[in-house]
């Protein structure tokens, strides 16, 4: 069975049931919506109003090679914290930095927790081990502070210095 | 598509969200299904409100103490929680629906409801709810949560009481035999289930409000339900009419269980029910039990078992009764044989004017022993389904009346159980070669082995049973070998090896007399003096102390001339064969067959059979016709009432001719015997032996009797020794344990008899008594 999912700007996307399922989101809604059973039903649209398009297209490429796989338990925080990002996953997300937010922010609005981990993961990684000023290029941030706050920031957090 | 509201406003999202969330929950009355662009608009509106107010301005400045206020939510919770009071609140029965239909079509829509709500706030769940609980707020839940406990604060229990009425007025409806719609009683008592909410821990079951409000009401009006219409059936019914009811209305609430009852309920509920209606009737059903053992219900008997075998202690005085009942019918039926014996006797000197002789036939007594066992063993395995507290019962009613009864114990008889006795008596006769086949095709080993099981003197068993298999392993009486060691077996087997130690040896001895016999009729052969000697001799060499057989050293008998060569020979070839034993002739015992020529002319000649003695009576009428009993003791060597006796069947076969006549002047010592002339007789082999006036019979009772006592008495003290020469010191009381338990395999041991034990074990310096009630052993 499959449905349709209409992106923000209108798009529709024909998917597989289980591709959809992907996202908590989507499946709540079919179990509740008791369309659980095995009519193909064409029509049933649903609406995603917090996602354009291209981002939707790229969020459901994942969902698609993933369909099968099996997770970690949602609760099991440890193993979920601590496990790398695969690299399939890593190959997928290296996108451009505009993308790679708003695949997070779609995960995180849809409820596909594994994206959603694997997206912080690589952000991450991207700030691990660079200073302040490196991390203000690599994202585009401006810094806003005055000398002295920055002075007292600095103060505040000696203790994790790497030195 | 249509326009979500702007996220910074409280008051905007919540009006965009409330119509959906009326139709979620129920409240809409157009009862228009929920359509996906409604779920998804109302779930973006709260992610958001969520997402985009965390990061407004206003947030970020009016406090940086902690970044978890960042999070938002708790104005959309409060709007919700309080939506969701108000909701429940105005929710109303419509006549003319019960209470109970309102509650429960109301809660079914409800869940169903509370269901989607969690999902359509599902992003508020995910963060906002999450954080709460995890900085410890315990008054924020998730939205099905929530929900449930809304109901629970608003609708449950406000009408708890009412409701729970309502439930129970139904069940008692149902118990009526009418019928009622379980699905509604299923769904509300689940719903008491569900609402109970440790708001502590979310996830852990919680049935505080199934057991409080449920639970408890529940059992007390079962309880009212059953303790009113059992006593009420009990006043107009039987104990058997009641024990099908019980039993149906068991099973009636055992299916009310699994129909709509939480699992939990099971063993408090059994418990009501077997209290209220096994418990609180067991007299009067116990009242009954020796009833229908008397009518023989099996039936019934399986269910009153099977009733009270729901509550195992009840069970205890029920055993008991069956127990006493056994232990009284099988007295009662020894009692009957007892009287039955009497009667025969009595009618018996009416008629014939002999004097009664009370003997009791072992087969009677065996046989009416074990149809009372058979009985109730078969009562044990239907009806008791061989519960083990039954089987217990019955074997201790079978101990009991098995060596304690009229003709076992006759009043005033302080001796070991006639039991013992007359099983071996049976024994005997079933082992023994018999003319009357049909006499002995209804016993068998197996009767034996019943009763023996529940010997309390297996001891005297073991003793009579020996003396009667020595005499049909000397003069040849058994039917089979094999019979012989069939019981042997198993009697090892049941009891132990050592039991049947002394038997094992007889049946050795038996065996190497056989091969004696052929080695003597070969040396025989080669001897000069071989035509003298009586070449078909059968030799039996007993060990002494193995058998029940008593040599006496004043026996002056003196063995005929005929048969002296036959003695030497053998003592002669014993005496090589094993240098130095001593062999002690029992002439008592001893038989033999004579050929007698008083027949008529042309005739074959008489055989006779009988005991040396009377061999050595009749031998010496070859050289004269007459001879007063006095001559007879000269010649022979036996005192004279030995030879009355031996001669008594010779009259009676009108072999010898007493003058004067009459059975007093057999004793004596002038009366003349005198042999006839021409012998006439049916068969042409006459047995004297049989018509022997016994003076043993009398003798070995006694003897045997004087031989258990002994060998208890060595057998306690064996006993007394092993104990203490292990333990080296035990007290008085200690002692006496050991020693009953050790000898419960063989008999019941007497404490008096234990005392005099141990007082000889003093006397002869084997053990020390203390002053403290002790002993202590001396090597």
């Amino acid at each position: 069975m499959s449905i349709s999912i209409i992106s923000s700007d209108g798009e529709p996307f024909k998917v597989e049931r289980k591709v959809a399922e992907r996202s908590v989101l989507i499946k709540n809604m079919l179990g509740d919506l008791g369309n659980d059973d095995d009519d193909d039903d064409e029509s049933f649209e649903v609406p995603i109003p917090n996602v354009r398009g291209s981002v939707l297209q790229k969020i459901l490429e994942w969902c698609e090679h993933h369909k099968d796989t099996a997770f970690p338990d949602d609760e099991d925080d440890d193993s979920r914290k601590s496990a790398p990002v695969e690299e399939w996953d890593r190959e997928f997300l290296r996108v451009d930095q505009e993308m790679l937010y708003e695949i997070i922010l779609g995960a995180n609005y849809l409820n596909i927790r594994p994206l959603l981990d694997a997206g912080c993961k690589v952000v991450a990684e991207m700030i691990r081990g660079k200073t302040p000023e490196e991390i203000r290029r690599t994202f585009n941030i401006v810094n806003d502070f005055s000398p002295e706050e920055e002075a007292a920031i600095k103060r505040e957090n000696e203790w994790a210095e790497d030195r | 598509m249509t326009e979500l509201p702007k996220s910074n406003d409280l008051n905007a999202t919540w009006n965009f969200v409330e119509p959906g969330l009326k139709r979620i929950i129920g409240g809409s009355e157009d009862n228009v299904g929920v359509t996906p662009q409604m779920y998804m608009n109302v779930y973006s509106a709260i992610y958001n409100y969520c997402v985009n107010k965390s990061r407004s301005p206003n947030n970020l400045s009016s406090n940086n103490a902690s970044q978890s206020s960042l999070l938002v939510g708790a104005e959309i919770y409060e709007r919700l929680k309080k939506y969701l009071s108000v909701y429940v609140k105005q929710l109303q029965r419509t006549p003319p629906e019960s209470f109970l239909e309102f509650y429960v079509k109301r809660w079914t829509r409800y869940t169903v409801g509370a269901g989607y709500l969690n999902h359509v706030f599902d992003y508020m769940n995910r963060y906002w709810v999450q954080k709460e609980r995890n900085d410890g707020r315990r008054d924020i839940f998730d939205v099905n949560t929530l929900a449930l406990l809304t109901w629970r604060d608003y609708m449950f229990l406000p009408h708890a009481e009412y409701l729970v009425k309502e439930i129970l007025a139904q069940i008692e409806l149902q118990r009526d035999n009418q019928v009622i719609d379980t699905k509604f009683l299923s769904t509300a008592i689940k719903s008491f289930v569900l609402l109970g909410i440790d708001v502590q821990d979310l996830k852990k079951p919680n049935l505080h409000i199934y057991i409080d409000n449920f639970e408890k009401p529940f059992l007390e009006s079962t309880r009212q339900f059953y303790a009113a219409e059992s006593a009420e059936y009990l006043s107009s019914h039987n104990v058997v009419d009641y024990l099908r009811k019980a039993e149906q209305r068991i099973n009636e609430e055992e299916s009310r269980e699994t129909l709509y009852l939480d699992e939990h309920s099971k063993k408090p509920l059994t418990d009501t029910l077997n209290d209220v209606l096994i418990v609180a009737h067991s007299q009067v059903m116990y009242d009954e039990f020796a009833n229908l053992l008397e009518q023989n219900q099996i039936d019934h008997i399986a269910k009153m078992f099977a009733l009270f075998n729901r509550v195992p202690s009840t069970l205890d005085p029920l055993a008991e009764i069956f127990q006493t009942y056994i232990d009284l019918k099988g007295i009662t039926a020894i009692d009957n044989l007892k009287n039955d014996i009497q009667n025969e006797a009595s009618k018996a000197e009416a008629t014939g004017g002999k004097k009664p002789k009370q003997q009791v036939d072992p087969k009677l007594y065996v046989k009416a022993l074990i149809q009372v066992y058979k009985k109730f063993q078969q009562i044990v395995s239907t009806a008791f389904q061989n519960h083990p507290i039954f089987v217990k019962a019955l074997d201790s009613a079978c101990r009991q009346y098995i060596n304690n009864n009229s003709i076992a114990k006759p009043p005033g008889f302080r001796g070991t159980s006639k039991t013992s006795d007359l099983l071996a008596k049976y024994s005997d006769n079933l082992l023994k070669k018999n003319k009357d086949a049909d006499a002995t095709s209804d016993m068998s080993v197996d009767d034996i082995m019943v009763i023996f099981k529940f010997l309390n003197d297996k001891d005297a068993f073991e003793t009579h049973y020996r003396r009667l298999l020595a005499k049909r392993l000397i003069h040849g009486t058994s039917s089979s070998t094999e019979a012989e060691e069939t019981v042997i077996q198993r009697l090892q087997s049941e009891n132990s090896m050592e039991y049947t130690s002394k038997i094992t040896r007889m049946f050795q001895d038996v065996r190497s007399s056989h091969t004696l016999r052929a080695t003597f009729k070969d040396e025989a052969s080669k001897r000069a003096d071989s035509k003298s000697i009586v070449a078909d001799f059968e030799p039996f060499v007993l060990t002494e102390t193995m058998w029940p057989f008593s040599f006496s050293k004043n026996n002056k008998f003196q063995l005929p001339a005929d048969l002296v060569p036959t003695y030497s020979a053998f003592q002669d070839l014993y005496g090589q064969q094993h240098s130095g034993r001593i062999l002690k002739w029992l002439w008592n015992l001893s038989r033999g067959d004579i050929k007698a020529n008083l027949q008529k002319p042309g005739r074959a000649p008489f055989t006779l059979s009988c005991t040396l003695y009377q061999m050595a009576i009749l031998l010496p009428y070859n050289d004269s016709d007459t001879y007063t009993l006095s001559e007879l003791c000269k010649l022979t060597g036996l005192d004279a009432p030995v030879i009355s006796n031996a001669i008594v069947p010779m009259v009676k076969y009108r072999l010898l001719q007493p003058s004067p006549g009459g059975m007093d002047a057999l004793s004596q010592l002038d009366t003349k015997f005198t042999v006839v002339t021409e012998f006439k007789s049916k068969k042409l082999k006459v047995n004297l032996v049989q018509g022997v006036r016994s003076l043993e019979s009398k003798q070995e009772v006694e003897d045997a009797e004087r031989e258990i006592n002994e060998d208890r008495r060595y057998y306690l003290k064996a006993c007394i020794v092993r104990i203490m020469k292990a333990r080296k010191h035990l007290s008085h009381a200690a002692l006496l344990n050991e020693v009953v338990q050790q000898s419960h395999q063989r008999f019941s041991a007497k404490v008096a008899d234990i005392k005099k034990c141990i007082d000889e074990l003093v006397d002869t310096e084997y053990l020390q008594r203390n002053e403290d009630q002790s002993y202590d052993y001396l090597a």
